[in-house]
C-alpha cells in the first residue's frame, strides 16, 4: 500500500514527533468490565500536530482506549491529562468542549437526518442562540445559522461530498458515510481527532481518498490525530508514531520503522517481516 | 410542468434554509393562509355555503385545529426527540385546569397571559416527568408516561380544589375576552384558534430546523454518539419534554376554553393518548406538516363513516362507525409501518416529487 | 390484634388479584421471551378470546347442549379464534416487520390493538357479558382467631391455581424442550436465528397461538370476576408495571410481579386511600413502577443494559 504514499506529498522540514508538546498522555490506565481485563496498565502520550497510530490484534482495547480518551468509558485506575488538566476520568461533554473529536468504527451517524444536518450537529457547541432566539429565528438566529453553514460548507467542499449533502445518510453507501461522519467530527474543530479505523471496508480508490484527507487535515489544520488503522501500509505511510497493543498491553511504542522492526510485535500482531 | 424548481436557483444559504425554499410551494402556502384568514371568515359573515352553518367550525375546523396543535407538541417530544409518550391527555389536562385555575383565581390576569402560564404549568410538569427519560428509555419510559396519565386523571377527578369543589365535576370556561375582544360565534372561535396555532406552528417549524431540533434528532437516532460531540441529553430531552408540554398544555387550555366550553377530566382520558399518537404516527413522525395531516385524518374518519354511509342509504349506526375507526386506524398504522414508516407526509412529499417530474415518468 | 384480620384479609384479597394481573402478564412475557416483541396487544387479546367465549358460550346453551358440552364446545371455538388471529398476526402484521426495531414492532402491536379491540366487538357484540365458570362465593376461615373471620374469594383461589400451573408448564417448556429453545434463540435475534434454519414465521405463528389461548384462560377467570366487557382492556394495561416488576423475560417474574403490584395497589387503597382522596387504585401500580424505574431503568429482573459503541 505505499502507492498511497506516493501519490500524496509530506513536507520535509516537519519538527521530530519527540520534539513537540504532549498534547494528551494516559497514565498507568486500567480498564475492566465486569470480571474482563480491557486495558491493563497503558501510558503513553500524543504530541501536538503529530499523526499517532494505535494498532493491534482485534480485542486488544484500541477502541475501549480512544473510548477512555473520550469519556465515555471511565477507567478504574489511571489519570488523563488534556492539554496540561490531569484527570481521574474523562467527560464526554469536556472532552467534546476542550476539542476532543472522534469517529466510530461502526458510523454512529443520526440516520435520520441528512449530511448537511449531521455536520451542523458538530456545530453545537460553538452555536450560542437560545432556544427564545432559535424560536423567532429570524435575525441573531438567522445570522447565526447561515454563518455556520458557511464553515460547514467548507468542510463539505473539501471532502468533496457536495453532491450528496441533502441525501438522509442512511442511504448513502458505508464509504461516504464514513467521509460524512469525518466531516461532522472535522466541523467541531477538533484539537484532536480520534479517528477508529476510518478506512474499514473501503477500497483503494476511497482509501487513498481518505488518507488525502487525513493528511491535509494535519498539514493545514494542524489537527493532531490519533488513529486505529488495521492496514499496516497506511500505518506506516500516514503516521508519525505507532503504540501497539496486544489483549489490553502496551507491547510498544515508537516510530513506524521501530515498532515494525520489534520482535514483540511481530510476534503478536504483523506475522512475516515486510 | 407546473411544479418544476428550473430555475429558481438559490442564491443565498437563507434561501436554501428557508422553510418553503420552492416558490410554488410558497404560493400554495399564500394561498391556503389567504383563504383561511380572510376568505372563510367572509364566507361566515356573509353565509355563504357550509361557512354559514356553525358545524363546519365546530365540528371541524376548531377541533382541527387544536388537535393539530397537540399533535405538533407530541411529535416534538415523540417525532424529533424520539421520546415515545402515552401521557399527552394528562398533559393537555394539566394545560386546561391550570388555565381555568388562573382565570378564576387571578381574574385580573390577560386571558392570553391565563392560557400561556398554563402552558408555563404543563411544561414545568413535563419537565418533572422528563427527569426520568435520561435513565428511563424505549418501552420503559412509555409505561412511565402512563404513570403521569393515570395520575393526573385521577387528580383533577378526585381533588376538588381544581374544579373548584363543582359537584358535578364539570367547569365551565370563563368568557373569551382577548384585551376587549370578546369571542363567541364559532366563526370567532376559529379565528381565535387560527391566530394561536399559526404563531406555534411557525414557533414549531423554526425550532426543529435549528440547532436544538437537530439535538432532539441526535439524542433520537443515537445518543450516545450525541453525548460524545458535546450534545447534553439532559438538555436536549428536557428541553425536549418542556417545549412538548407547553404546546400540548395549550392546546389543552385552547381545547376547553374555545372548544368545548365546559368539560369533565374524562375528556383528557387515555383515550385521547392514543388518539394523539396516532395522529402523529400516521400523520409522520418528525414532520410539522404530518400533524396537520394526521390530525384531519383522525377527525374527519369517524365523520366520514358517519355521514357517508348514510348518503348511500345505507346508516351504520354508532356503534358500528367506533368500531370501524377502531378498525380502520388500526390497520392504518400497521400498513403505514410496513409501507412508509413516514406516515402521510412522506407520502405528500413524494407524490410532490411525483409532481415535478409530471407529466413524464421519470 | 385489632386490626390484623382486616390487614389479612385485603392482603390476600390483594394477593390473589394481583394474580390476576399475572395472567395477562404471562401472555406478554412469552411473546417476548420468545420473539422479542413487546405485544402491546395481549389485552385486547383476553378481550377477543374472552367475547368469542362468552358468546359462542351463550350460543350452545340457547341450543339446549348440557352446560358441560357447551363450556367445552365454546373453549374450543374460543380457541380456534385465537388461532386465527395469531396467523392473521404473524402474516400480516409482523411478518412484514421482520428484522426492523423493537420501536416499530412495538407501534405495530398498538395498531393491532385497536384492529383486534374494534373487530372483536363488530363481530361479538359490545355489551357486557356475565360470565360464569367458576364459583364466585367465598370462604370465611380462622373465625375462631379474628371476629368475622377472614374472607377468601373462591374466585380468585381458583385463578392463583390455574395461573400456578401455567407458569409451570410454561417454564418447563422453555426451559426443557427443543421449541422451548428455539424460541430463545429468536427472541435474541431474528437474523441469526434464520440464518441458523429456525423458522421464524412459523415460530412467530406458535408463539402467539400459545399466548393467545393464555388469553383464553386469562379470559375465563376475568370474565367471571368481572363479566366479559371492553374495560378489561383498560385492567390488561396493568400489566405492563406488572412486567416492569417481574421482568419482560421472566415466567415466574410475572407472578412475582403481579403479586407485587394486587397486593401494594389494595394495600395502598385502604390505608392511604383516606388520606388523599381515595380511587388511588387507579394509579398506585404505574406510579409504582415508575419509582422502581427510576432506581434500576431495566426493572427488577432485567438485564443491565451495555451501551456500546
Amino acid at each position: 500500500m505505499t502507492a498511497v504514499a506516493m501519490t500524496l506529498d509530506r513536507p520535509a522540514a516537519v519538527p521530530k514527533a519527540e520534539e513537540r508538546e504532549i498534547l494528551l498522555s494516559v497514565e498507568n490506565v486500567s480498564l475492566s468490565f465486569g470480571g474482563v481485563k480491557a486495558i491493563r496498565d497503558v501510558s503513553f502520550d500524543i504530541r501536538k500536530g503529530e499523526i499517532r497510530a494505535i494498532i493491534g490484534p482485534n480485542g486488544a482495547g484500541k477502541t475501549s482506549m480512544l473510548n477512555v480518551i473520550n469519556g465515555f468509558y471511565h477507567p478504574q485506575e489511571g489519570t488523563i491529562t488534556f492539554k496540561g488538566q490531569r484527570r481521574h476520568r474523562m467527560a464526554p461533554y469536556i472532552a467534546a468542549s476542550q476539542g476532543i473529536a472522534r469517529t466510530f468504527q461502526n458510523v454512529a451517524l443520526f440516520k435520520g437526518m441528512s449530511t448537511l444536518d449531521n455536520i451542523m450537529t458538530g456545530r453545537t457547541l460553538k452555536m450560542r442562540t437560545g432556544i427564545l432566539g432559535q424560536a423567532v429565528y429570524w435575525g441573531w438566529s438567522q445570522k447565526e445559522e447561515i454563518r455556520h453553514r458557511e464553515v460547514v460548507e467548507r468542510i463539505i467542499d473539501f471532502l468533496e461530498i457536495e453532491h450528496i449533502r441533502k441525501t438522509p445518510v442512511g442511504k448513502l453507501p458505508y464509504g461516504l458515510q464514513k467521509r460524512v461522519e469525518l466531516g461532522r467530527a472535522l466541523a467541531m474543530e477538533p484539537e484532536l481527532l480520534l479517528l477508529d479505523e476510518p478506512m474499514a471496508g473501503m477500497n483503494l480508490e476511497e482509501k487513498q481518498d481518505m488518507c488525502r484527507f487525513i493528511l491535509d487535515v494535519n498539514d493545514q489544520l494542524g489537527t493532531t490525530i490519533a488513529l486505529i488503522e488495521h492496514d499496516m501500509g497506511v500505518v506506516m505511510d500516514l503516521s508519525d508514531r505507532v503504540v501497539v497493543l496486544d489483549h489490553g498491553v502496551k507491547i510498544a511504542d515508537g516510530t513506524p520503522d521501530e515498532v515494525q522492526r520489534n520482535q514483540n510485535v511481530i510476534d503478536a500482531y504483523l506475522g512475516v517481516t515486510r | 410542468m407546473l411544479y418544476r424548481e428550473a430555475g429558481q436557483f438559490k442564491t443565498s444559504y437563507a434561501a436554501d434554509m428557508a422553510i418553503f425554499p420552492i416558490r410554488q410551494d410558497r404560493i400554495g402556502l399564500a394561498i391556503l393562509l389567504a383563504f383561511a384568514f380572510v376568505v372563510v371568515p367572509l364566507l361566515a359573515y356573509f353565509e355563504i355555503g357550509p361557512f354559514g352553518h356553525d358545524y363546519i367550525f365546530k365540528a371541524i375546523l376548531i377541533p382541527f385545529l387544536i388537535l393539530s396543535l397537540a399533535a405538533i407538541g407530541l411529535n416534538i417530544l415523540t417525532g424529533y426527540c424520539g421520546q415515545i409518550s402515552l401521557g399527552g391527555g394528562a398533559f393537555m389536562a394539566i394545560g386546561a385546569y391550570a388555565a381555568y385555575n388562573f382565570s378564576l383565581r387571578i381574574p385580573e390576569l390577560p386571558l392570553l397571559f391565563s392560557i400561556l402560564l398554563s402552558g408555563g404549568m404543563a411544561a414545568f410538569v413535563g419537565i418533572l416527568f422528563g427527569i426520568p427519560s435520561l435513565r428511563i428509555k424505549g418501552l420503559y419510559l412509555a409505561v412511565a408516561t402512563l404513570a403521569a396519565q393515570f395520575f393526573f386523571d385521577w387528580l383533577f377527578l378526585r381533588v376538588p380544589w381544581f374544579t373548584n369543589y363543582t359537584p358535578s365535576g364539570s367547569v365551565n370556561a370563563p368568557e373569551l375576552n382577548f384585551f376587549g375582544w370578546v369571542v363567541n360565534t364559532p366563526a370567532e372561535r376559529y379565528m381565535l384558534a387560527l391566530m394561536f396555532v399559526t404563531v406555534f406552528a411557525v414557533i414549531a417549524k423554526n425550532l426543529t430546523r435549528g440547532n436544538i431540533g437537530r439535538q432532539w434528532m441526535a439524542i433520537r437516532d443515537m445518543d450516545i454518539a450525541a453525548e460524545l460531540m458535546g450534545i447534553r441529553p439532559l438538555y436536549a430531552k428536557l428541553s425536549a419534554f418542556a417545549i412538548s408540554s407547553f404546546f400540548i398544555g395549550v392546546a389543552g387550555a385552547l381545547w376547553a376554553f374555545v372548544h368545548l366550553g365546559s368539560w369533565e377530566p374524562l375528556t383528557f382520558n387515555i383515550e385521547r393518548s392514543f388518539q394523539l399518537l396516532f395522529m402523529v404516527i400516521i400523520g409522520g413522525l418528525g414532520s410539522i406538516l404530518g400533524c396537520f395531516l394526521g390530525a384531519a385524518f383522525i377527525l374527519i374518519l369517524p365523520i366520514f363513516l358517519d355521514q357517508v354511509p348514510h348518503a348511500m342509504g345505507v346508516p351504520l349506526s354508532v356503534e358500528t362507525v367506533s368500531h370501524l375507526v377502531y378498525i380502520i386506524t388500526g390497520a392504518l398504522i400497521c400498513f403505514l409501518l410496513i409501507v412508509e414508516p413516514h406516515g402521510f407526509a412522506r407520502l405528500w412529499a413524494i407524490a410532490k416529487e411525483k409532481l415535478r417530474l409530471w407529466p413524464f415518468p421519470y | 390484634m385489632e386490626g390484623l384480620g382486616p390487614f389479612l384479609e385485603v392482603l390476600i384479597g390483594g394477593l390473589l388479584a394481583g394474580v390476576l394481573y399475572s395472567l395477562v402478564a404471562l401472555g406478554f412475557v412469552l411473546i417476548y421471551k420468545a420473539s422479542g416483541v413487546f405485544n402491546f396487544a395481549q389485552g385486547a387479546m383476553v378481550l377477543l378470546a374472552g367475547l368469542a367465549l362468552v358468546r359462542s358460550l351463550d350460543f350452545l346453551v340457547a341450543k339446549g347442549l348440557p352446560f358441560e358440552v357447551a363450556v367445552v364446545g365454546a373453549l374450543l371455538f374460543a380457541g380456534a379464534i385465537m388461532a386465527i388471529t395469531a396467523w392473521l398476526i404473524e402474516r400480516y402484521v409482523l411478518g412484514p416487520l421482520l428484522n426492523q426495531s423493537e420501536m416499530t414492532l412495538f407501534m405495530s402491536t398498538i395498531g393491532a390493538t385497536f384492529i383486534i379491540e374494534g373487530a372483536a366487538q363488530m363481530l361479538f357484540g359490545s355489551d357486557v357479558y356475565p360470565l360464569q365458570l367458576y364459583p364466585t362465593d367465598a370462604w370465611i376461615i380462622l373465625d375462631e382467631v379474628f371476629p368475622g373471620g377472614i374472607l377468601i374469594s373462591k374466585l380468585d383461589v381458583w385463578g392463583a391455581v390455574i395461573a400456578g400451573v401455567l407458569v409451570a408448564g410454561l417454564a418447563a417448556f422453555f426451559q426443557w424442550t427443543r421449541t422451548g429453545r428455539a424460541l430463545r434463540a429468536v427472541a435474541d435475534d431474528h437474523a441469526a436465528a434464520q440464518s441458523v434454519g429456525i423458522p421464524i414465521n412459523w415460530i412467530w405463528f406458535v408463539v402467539w397461538l400459545i399466548a393467545g389461548l393464555v388469553a383464553v384462560v386469562a379470559a375465563t377467570v376475568w370474565g367471571t370476576k368481572l363479566g366479559v366487557q371492553f374495560s378489561i382492556t383498560f385492567l390488561a394495561l396493568k400489566a405492563l408495571p406488572v412486567l416492569i416488576i417481574g421482568g419482560f423475560t421472566s415466567i415466574p417474574g410475572a407472578i412475582v410481579g403481579g403479586l407485587v403490584i394486587g397486593a401494594g395497589e389494595k394495600l395502598a387503597e385502604i390505608y392511604l386511600g383516606p388520606y388523599i382522596g381515595g380511587g388511588i387504585e387507579y394509579w398506585f401500580a404505574y406510579v409504582l413502577a415508575l419509582a422502581v424505574l427510576l432506581v434500576r431503568p431495566q426493572g427488577l429482573f432485567g438485564e443491565r443494559i451495555i451501551e456500546r459503541i
